[in-house]
């Protein structure tokens, strides 16, 4: 069963966003994937904060996808604000960028990235590539328990 | 503690006479008359310095030096030797088995027991705190001297006396005192001309001096400090006035500085006399030994050059007219010697006659003089050659430090600039280096991008209305997404090749046979369809880059596994060759092959050999793995023909110890 939890897809570049709701949308995941357009615009949607304050506080998203290049707030940046905090440290984060340098590589897994996935040129893999990602992610993954996630387990 | 020296000579008057000299010079003196005795001396005892005779009842002289020699406990023993021996024969014999001087007999008291002293310093240079502490005082009156020294004694300071100027300016050189006391009345010549000798004197001429002055003597006070005295003091004060001086004059005067290799002018002397009458040789040894100088005598040109190659003398006496080598021709190859010319050569002719004395000077002679001449001239004339190369070598000296500290501020600025230059080299580097990261990691991140989009909405345009467009449009639809898929393969190429380039060279021992056959792996597994019949020897070791071995062969067996896509049996084999004394590894294939004339550009980037349409590829893997072998330090080439597969050889020598990589 596919969770139907939302996917947060942090992603500045918009034919990368219309690509990516497409490639989805053809390996029919169906699940609403959440845009922010920065990296500042992440923060304020995880931790509702400015044009999301009074979002309920309990829907986290299922999974982050995160692109290293962004404007204000880097990829970097964020994931490390996501571990930083109680209430998001276990949430599952994939990297989805461009560049596959080893350095690239290295930090995202040094600041407790989940996963590395390099956009594909070709468009055809890359929609192979969001197939795996929704079964992976949604279907086989077991997330963390949303109380633990929430911080008020203790 | 005071040097022990030993004395062996049979004759009684010359053991009574050294014995009581440097006992009065503060050694400690062992005497012995026969070569048996002196032997036994030696198993027991040790010694600073030997005086040994030549001529023994028992044996010969240097015969025993040469025991001491090959002794393991004497042979470092400083060995002075000590003869009448006329013949320039032994002198050179005793010379060549090891003595360190040889001084003729008669002998001058004072300058056997200088020679000593110097031979005991060059044996152990003296340490700065032993004559730093040491005051010399020289005064006629035995009572003031003893009085004197016992009061600087209970203060610490070695103290040596002498009675004249003369002994005095001996005594200095000899023990190069921190301060010197001189009396200013003396008999012979006075305080006043001490110190001005002392300050004429390179080796001593920063020593601190305190002249004694008598109350009523104004004008000596004056002359004391023309002459140079850094104090003084009057007679009948106290002697601890005179103590409190010493020790204020020592505490201002700092470390003075003194130049060693030039010898002192006040130093003992040796003067070779060089003339074939027997006689007249005697009678010129006689007068200038009496001036306190060694007297080498040899008889011929022959024999001073002989004796030239043993020992160095301070002045040349030269008789012009000898049978044999004549004097001319004597000081023409004495001053054509590098190490023989700057010595001061007299010419001694009796010939009065101003062309011979001309063809002396003409000869290189510094001087000339006629032997109905005074003996008082002849030590003169020495006195004047000796002082005058005595400044020689000063100005030399100085000249030299001058241009050693040229030499030194040019090395010093050189190293600088040298230093400077390679710093900026490196810097330089880093900075391209960093820019060539900078633009490889966004040629990464944002040259790719747009590829995506191309290729995506492409891609989305065809599947997406397919029904709507012309069957032409979905053809160039499909050119355009492999145009993009191609730049984004460029692209990746592209970053592998200046990876490459920039990354560590980490070599280990590495199988290149494991490694040929995970990348051939890979091959299969992108193409599982294709049988390609894979050959590949067992255990081929190298010490390399595991991570850039792995590109070497995903490249060389990408390319066999392409190149032979088109013939029936494809066959790929990965070996070694025995080839010009050295393991050469290959990777070969029966595929399409090349032309050799194009052989050359093979391994430049961009550089195809095959049609695009025929063999896809970007033409950067063979420049990407000749880079890879260049770091390694081997080489890469390549045989084939057209049709008839290809093989590409490479080496990987070990690296070499300190080699950049």
């Amino acid at each position: 069963m596919i969770r139907n939890r939302v996917i947060l897809l942090v992603e500045d570049n918009p034919n990368d966003v219309e690509l990516t709701l497409r490639a989805f949308e053809k390996s029919n995941v169906s699940n609403e994937i959440v845009v922010a357009g920065d990296g500042e615009q992440a923060i304020h949607y995880l931790f509702k904060t400015g044009p999301h304050a009074g979002r309920d506080p309990k829907d986290m998203p299922e999974v982050v996808l995160l692109d290293m290049k962004l404007p204000k707030l880097d990829g970097l940046g964020v994931l490390r604000r996501i571990r930083a905090d109680e209430r998001t440290r276990r949430l599952p984060v994939v990297i989805l960028t461009s560049s596959k340098e080893e350095k690239d590589v290295m930090s995202c897994y040094d600041f407790g990235a989940n996963s590395f996935v390099r956009k594909p040129v070709d468009f055809g893999q890359f929609v192979d590539a969001a197939r795996h990602l929704g079964i992976y992610w949604l279907v086989m993954n077991e997330p963390p328990p949303p109380g633990q996630q929430n911080g008020d387990g203790r | 503690m005071k040097p022990r020296i030993l004395i062996v000579d049979d004759s009684l008057t010359v053991r009574m006479d050294l014995g009581e000299a440097f006992d009065l010079a503060g050694f400690m003196n062992t005497l012995c008359s026969s070569l048996s005795e002196a032997r036994e001396v030696l198993l027991t005892g040790s010694f600073d310095l030997i005086i040994l005779d030549v001529l023994l009842p028992d044996g010969d002289g240097i015969k025993f030096l040469q025991e001491i020699r090959t002794t393991p406990s004497t042979a470092g023993t400083p060995v002075m030797l000590l003869s009448s021996e006329a013949e320039v024969r032994d002198r050179v014999r005793g010379l060549n088995t090891g003595a360190d001087d040889y001084v003729g007999k008669p002998y001058d008291q004072s300058y056997v027991v200088a020679r000593a002293r110097e031979l005991l310093r060059k044996q152990k240079p003296a340490s700065g705190s032993a004559t730093s502490k040491t005051v010399l005082v020289i005064d006629d009156s035995p009572t003031f001297r003893e009085e004197l020294k016992s009061v600087l004694e209970s203060s610490g300071y070695l103290v040596v006396t002498a009675g004249t100027g003369e002994d005095g300016l001996r005594a200095a050189v000899d023990t190069r005192p921190a301060v010197i006391v001189v009396d200013g009345m003396l008999p012979g010549i006075d305080g006043s001309t001490v110190i001005r000798r002392i300050r004429a004197d390179a080796v001593l001429r920063s020593t601190p001096c305190i002249l004694l002055t008598a109350s009523e003597e104004r004008s000596g006070e004056l002359r004391a400090l023309e002459a140079g005295a850094d104090a003084y003091v009057r007679k009948e004060e106290d002697t601890q006035i005179i103590l409190a001086r010493v020790t204020a004059v020592l505490r201002s005067a700092g470390a003075p500085s003194t130049v060693a290799s030039t010898s002192s002018l006040l130093g003992p002397k040796r003067i070779l006399t060089v003339d074939d009458s027997l006689t007249y040789l005697h009678e010129v040894a006689a007068q200038l030994r009496d001036e306190g100088y060694d007297v080498v005598p040899a008889r011929s040109g022959e024999e001073a050059l002989e004796l030239l190659s043993v020992q160095t003398v301070d002045c040349i006496l030269l008789d012009l007219v000898m049978p044999g080598l004549s004097g001319q021709e004597t000081c023409r190859r004495i001053k054509g010697s590098v190490a023989w010319r700057d010595i001061p050569l007299i010419m001694h002719t009796a010939l009065e006659e101003q062309d011979s004395m001309i063809e002396g000077i003409n000869a290189g002679a510094d001087d000339y003089i006629a032997k109905s001449s005074d003996h008082e001239v002849l030590c003169a004339r020495v006195r004047a050659q000796l002082r005058r190369k005595q400044f020689e070598d000063e100005n030399r000296n100085i000249r030299e430090q001058l241009l050693q500290k040229e030499l030194e501020v040019v090395a010093a600025n050189s190293a600088r600039e040298l230093a400077e230059t390679r710093a900026a080299f490196v810097e330089e580097l880093e900075r391209k280096n960093s820019e060539l990261e900078a633009f490889s990691y966004s040629v990464s991140h944002d040259l790719r991008a747009p590829l995506r989009s191309i290729d995506g909405f492409s891609q989305l345009l065809l599947q997406d209305n397919a029904d709507k467009l012309a069957p032409k449009s979905q053809d160039y639809l499909r050119r355009v997404c492999e145009a993009a898929r191609r730049m984004g393969e460029l692209i990746d190429d592209l970053l592998s090749l200046s990876r490459v380039g920039r990354a560590d060279l980490r070599r280990e021992s590495v199988d290149l046979s494991s490694i040929a056959r995970a990348a051939f792996e890979e091959l299969q597994k992108k193409d599982p369809d294709r049988r390609v019949n894979l050959r590949v020897a067992e255990h081929l070791p190298a010490e390399a880059d595991n991570g850039l071995m792995r590109v070497v062969f995903d490249n060389l067996l990408g390319n066999a596994w392409k190149f032979s896509a088109k013939v029936s049996e494809p066959r790929i084999e990965v070996g070694t060759d025995q080839q010009q004394g050295g393991t050469v590894f290959f990777v070969r294939d029966n595929g399409a092959g090349f032309d050799m004339s194009y052989a050359e550009s093979l391994f430049r980037p961009f550089q195809r050999l095959h049609n695009e349409s025929e063999f896809a590829g970007t033409g950067i893997g063979l420049a990407t793995v000749h880079r890879v072998i260049d770091r390694h330090g081997g080489r890469i080439w390549a045989s084939s023909a057209v049709g008839q597969g290809a093989t590409f050889y490479f080496t990987v020598p070990p690296a070499r110890p300190g080699g950049h990589q």
